[in-house]
């Protein structure tokens, strides 16, 4: 499962939600990907689960990239516990992922697997997200 | 290659307000410079340079400008990421048989030999070539490549005219070993074990009285 190694404040502020995302919009490193249409925190087990679903899918050949990683930690206070004493502890590591943002890549297999790869890993994520492929020729 | 005419207008308003309002009209804000002139600010229809886009290094032929027309390639574009329309457009002025640097895309044909994965480093390659005559791409066959061939920059057959710009040592693809169904399977069990402990322990923990 991602998680950072160090931190430098084990505790912050949420993060931002607004506004889309300001790179990483493209299909890069493989032939296709997941594109996020939505603003979300995906979390650790989120991005694993999503993984191994695609893996699982194209058994054998293909590449995976993942092009984000959970390096903001989320904080809850525990169960029935009055307000005061200090903020939680952390709970989750997220990835703060704005829209139009190209979160995994895949490459080595035909479209049709990757299709189905991909959609199934789209299930395992909180949010609104399309199958995209590589563009090329544009400056 | 064929040039694109498209008819342009001279923009005299600036800021976002400005150019939300060109949007809106279904035109691109642009701006227009290079060989040393001022910069130009031009308004451009947006279908007709949409569809001029789908080349790749397209030399667009601007014309209404002030002084006569010009010749002019994409330097850079920047897309809406969502909804992929065009929100500006930076224009590079060129002249007949000038060279340019430009990247031109990395086509790939043929498969992969059996238990082969191909890896492409490089989906575009820095050339210089004639501004009126830029390769659409350049194709390699990776046909009959074994596992563990490597495709550098150097060994790329390009055009007549044009020359490589980028280091030839820059490696464009090589064929690696595909992973088994077993390895992805293995690799898939371990983060199955590695979750369930993790999963185990905070339970564990969470049972444990506060102190």
């Amino acid at each position: 499962m991602l998680i950072p190694r160090r931190v430098k404040h084990r505790k912050q502020h949420r993060p931002d939600r607004s506004g889309a995302a300001k790179g990483g919009t493209r299909v890069v490193f493989g032939e296709y990907g997941i594109q996020a249409l939505e603003h979300s925190y995906v979390t650790n087990r989120q991005i694993e689960a999503a993984r191994i679903a695609m893996t699982r899918h194209i058994r054998r050949g293909g590449k995976v990239w993942i092009n984000i990683f959970p390096d903001r930690p989320l904080t809850k206070k525990p169960a029935e516990t009055r307000m005061g004493s200090g903020k939680g502890s952390p709970e989750w590591w997220i990835a703060n992922v704005k829209p139009g943002r190209v979160m995994f890549e895949l490459s080595g297999v035909a479209e049709p697997v990757a299709r189905e790869a991909l959609r199934r890993a789209i299930h395992k994520l909180p949010m609104k997200c399309r199958f995209v492929k590589r563009e090329v020729g544009e400056a | 290659m064929s040039e694109v005419a498209i008819p342009v207008e001279p923009r005299n308003e600036f800021g976002k307000g400005a150019a939300r309002k060109i949007r809106r009209a279904d035109k691109v804000p642009a701006v227009l410079y290079g060989h040393g002139t001022d910069s130009r600010h031009l308004t451009l229809p947006g279908h007709a340079l949409m569809i001029a886009l789908r080349t790749p290094n397209v030399l667009i032929k601007l014309k209404g400008l002030e002084g006569g027309d010009e010749l002019a390639i994409p330097k850079g574009v920047q897309r809406d990421p969502i909804k992929g329309f065009i929100e500006h457009i930076d224009l590079l002025l060129v002249k007949r048989g000038e060279k340019v640097n430009v990247e031109i895309p990395v086509t790939v044909t043929g498969d992969v030999v059996a238990g082969g994965l191909l890896d492409q480093q490089l989906i575009q390659v820095a050339v210089e070539a004639e501004a009126t005559h830029i390769p659409s791409g350049v194709e390699v066959d990776i046909t009959g490549l074994e596992v563990g061939t490597a495709v550098l920059a150097g060994d790329l057959k390009l055009a007549r005219g044009v020359s490589l710009v980028a280091d030839a040592e820059t490696l464009v693809l090589h064929v690696i070993a595909a992973p088994t169904a077993e390895q992805m399977e293995g690799e898939v069990a371990v983060a199955e074990e590695a979750e369930e402990a993790e999963t185990a322990g905070e339970e564990a923990a969470e049972e444990q009285p506060s102190a």
